[in-house]
């Protein structure tokens, strides 16, 4: 054992609000920075696909993924209400301080496919994580070749990122597929299941040498996974990030804990290969 | 490292010289009946001291790893001050038993190791004297679920401690473990063993192997079952049959590593995040904001529990099998499903399967 001082992973950083965008029903995202400048430095160094946890005074922690790209200038994260600590955060006006520490996990190893096309495909508020790398790999833009974004969410209304789905379709290089599962007044675009963009005319998704980030809810995520294969994808080719309730974030208090792997230490990223043999994934 | 000897009537001393030079020193005491629990020994409670007695079902890996335990204090005024806690005493834990031992070096390499350290771990465990007894006494020592023969971490402990004592009868054979335990061999009540006591020793170690029980839970078939996902879905419906989802099993489990937290409220404006012992028995232990729950049926939470402590990949990761053998859990669970009853299920019901 060495006895040198050791740095207290557990103790939050103090960030400070700094605005709100209602992005959906129920789903918000927070801008904020920390309070001491000198913590954001080194904390922008996070990769696409890491997370951080993000502490409320007196209710608790929850651990939340960071849509932003370690580029981008502002910090922020897109969080939907589902428990008591989402609350409490959706309850937080600009100026107040909550606790962020991280970032953790693995993150996705953007680097390991330059010279590849990615394929993204998103399902509801699963483009959350996803949005760090399609903005990454648009920044690093001659890095990848071309890159299909297939995203659904199920009405109109609930389509995340608006803004920058239109910034995304008009990019170089880029496709943009979204569809609804119900359409609502003003809808002219596709209707049906992400997996049923792909059968679209017109639509051809890329296969060889390509990386699929698949990322939404499990029903999605094993029809759209089905569909891959029988295109031709090899297990190791198509990317996932997962989510378990975790309370540490650094692979110590067990939640997250399946197969052989910590969710928070070894993933949250995983290849479909790996998750296949992690079991009770799907 | 030399073997030194010590009259018996000195024994206590050791504790008394611990005391002195700053130590809390925690060590078993018999309640009622069979029961036994660590205290801290005063001056009041020195008399009651005894050498053998059966090792208390509450495991001294509370000492390094509370039950409960304040991480900091968060006061949210005007702006946000975040206090760390850290328990800071230097403690000694008089007659840890060789099981406990080789359970705090599994502790040890679990949250000192890999990317990230537990500083509230690595604070207690750095102030922490380790002194050991050796169980020999087959009436109080030996439990009748005690299984250390078969996880190989008993009944003498070869590492991990700071000091060693064993019973020889009118001596004490006393062994350092670090350089703190030697320094304390310096004492003068310490004599150089002889070839004798190295003889008589052996006699008895071997004696007091013979009286264990519980030697057959031979976990080789089992871990290599487990790691392969071999083991029947229908030997895992049957452990989760048996489970009565109590989570006696990981509270009293000196391996056991998994925590809760949560936030308490102290004041106005003011709270502590404490953290807890966790159960991977419990069917909130996966359980997501919005009521998602990956491992629903109790049968995949008891085998979540064997892999994570057998599965050879962690294994390797730990460099240790995360179980002691002190037969805790066998003696707590009311189902019968302790780790050796476990073992021995596995391996049986894939015996007939995959050797006809």
């Amino acid at each position: 054992m060495s006895m040198g001082p050791a740095e207290n992973v557990y103790l939050p950083k103090i960030a400070v609000l700094d605005r709100v965008v209602a992005e959906i029903p129920e789903v918000k995202t927070f801008y904020w920075r920390f309070q001491d400048p000198a913590e954001q430095q080194p904390f922008r160094r996070f990769r696409p696909g890491q997370f951080a946890q993000v502490s409320l005074f007196g209710v608790g922690e929850f651990p939340a993924s960071l849509p932003p790209s370690p580029d981008e200038d502002e910090t922020f994260f897109t969080i939907r209400e589902v428990g008591s600590c989402t609350a409490a955060l959706h309850r937080l006006r600009p100026g107040d301080r909550f606790g962020v520490r991280g970032p953790y996990g693995n993150g996705f190893p953007m680097q390991q496919y330059h010279g590849r096309n990615l394929v993204f495909v998103a399902g509801g508020i699963g483009l959350i994580p996803l949005r760090s790398c399609i903005v990454y790999a648009l920044q690093h833009r001659e890095q990848y070749k071309s890159i299909q974004i297939f995203y659904g969410a199920k009405t109109p209304q609930e389509l995340m990122y608006t803004e920058a789905l239109k910034e995304w379709a008009n990019a170089r290089g880029v496709e943009c597929h979204l569809t609804v599962d119900r359409a609502a007044d003003g809808w002219k675009g596709p209707v049906g299941v992400v997996p049923s963009l792909f059968k679209r005319p017109g639509v051809e998704v890329k296969v060889a040498n390509s990386t699929a980030f698949v990322c939404g809810p499990p029903v999605m995520f094993r029809f759209v996974i089905q569909d891959l294969l029988a295109m031709g994808y090899r297990e190791c080719d198509i990317v996932s990030t997962l989510e378990r309730y975790m309370k540490c974030g650094v692979g110590k208090c067990g939640h997250c804990c399946i197969g052989i792997a910590y969710v928070c230490s070894d993933g949250p990223v995983f290849t479909y290969e790996q998750i296949k043999d992690l079991g009770e994934v799907l | 490292m030399k073997a030194r000897v010590l009259n018996r009537e000195d024994v206590l001393s050791v504790v008394d010289l611990l005391r002195r030079q700053g130590y809390e020193v925690l060590a078993p005491f018999r309640d009622r009946d069979r029961d036994t629990g660590f205290e801290a020994v005063t001056d009041e409670n020195r008399a009651r001291l005894e050498l053998h007695l059966p090792n208390p079902f509450y495991p001294p890996k509370r000492f390094v790893f509370p039950q409960v335990e304040r991480l900091m204090t968060i006061k949210t005024n005007a702006s946000v001050q975040i206090e760390p806690n850290y328990m800071e005493r230097k403690r000694a834990i008089f007659g840890i038993r060789s099981c406990d031992v080789a359970a705090i070096g599994h502790l040890d390499r679990f949250y000192l190791g890999r990317d990230y350290r537990d500083a509230y771990y690595e604070k207690r465990r750095q102030n922490l004297f380790l002194v050991n007894l050796v169980c020999t006494d087959a009436e109080q020592d030996i439990g009748k679920d005690c299984f250390c023969l078969c996880t190989d971490t008993g009944p003498a402990a070869r590492a991990g401690f700071d000091l060693q004592l064993m019973d020889l009868g009118d001596d004490f054979m006393a062994v350092a473990g670090s350089p703190e335990g030697e320094a304390l061999l310096a004492n003068q009540m310490f004599r150089s063993a002889t070839p004798a006591h190295v003889e008589w020793r052996r006699n008895i170690l071997a004696n007091a192997r013979s009286r264990f029980q519980n030697n057959t839970s031979w976990f080789s078939a089992t871990v290599r079952y487990v790691s392969q996902s071999e083991v029947l879905e229908k030997t895992w419906e049957e452990i989760g049959n048996r489970c009565v989802e109590c989570g006696g099993c990981t509270y009293v489990c000196p391996t056991c590593t998994c925590f809760t937290v949560a936030d308490r409220c102290l004041g106005s404006q003011e709270f502590e995040r404490v953290r807890m012992w966790d159960s991977c028995a419990l069917s909130g232990f996966t359980r997501m904001a919005g009521g998602f729950n990956p491992r629903r049926a109790v049968h995949d939470r008891r085998n979540r529990r064997f892999f994570r402590k057998l599965a050879y990949y962690f294994i390797l990761r730990e460099k240790s099998v995360a179980c002691v053998g002190c037969g805790r859990c066998a003696a707590v669970c009311h189902g019968d499903i302790g780790m050796p009853a476990v073992v021995e299920m596995i391996r049986r019901a894939n015996h007939g399967v995959t050797q006809p």
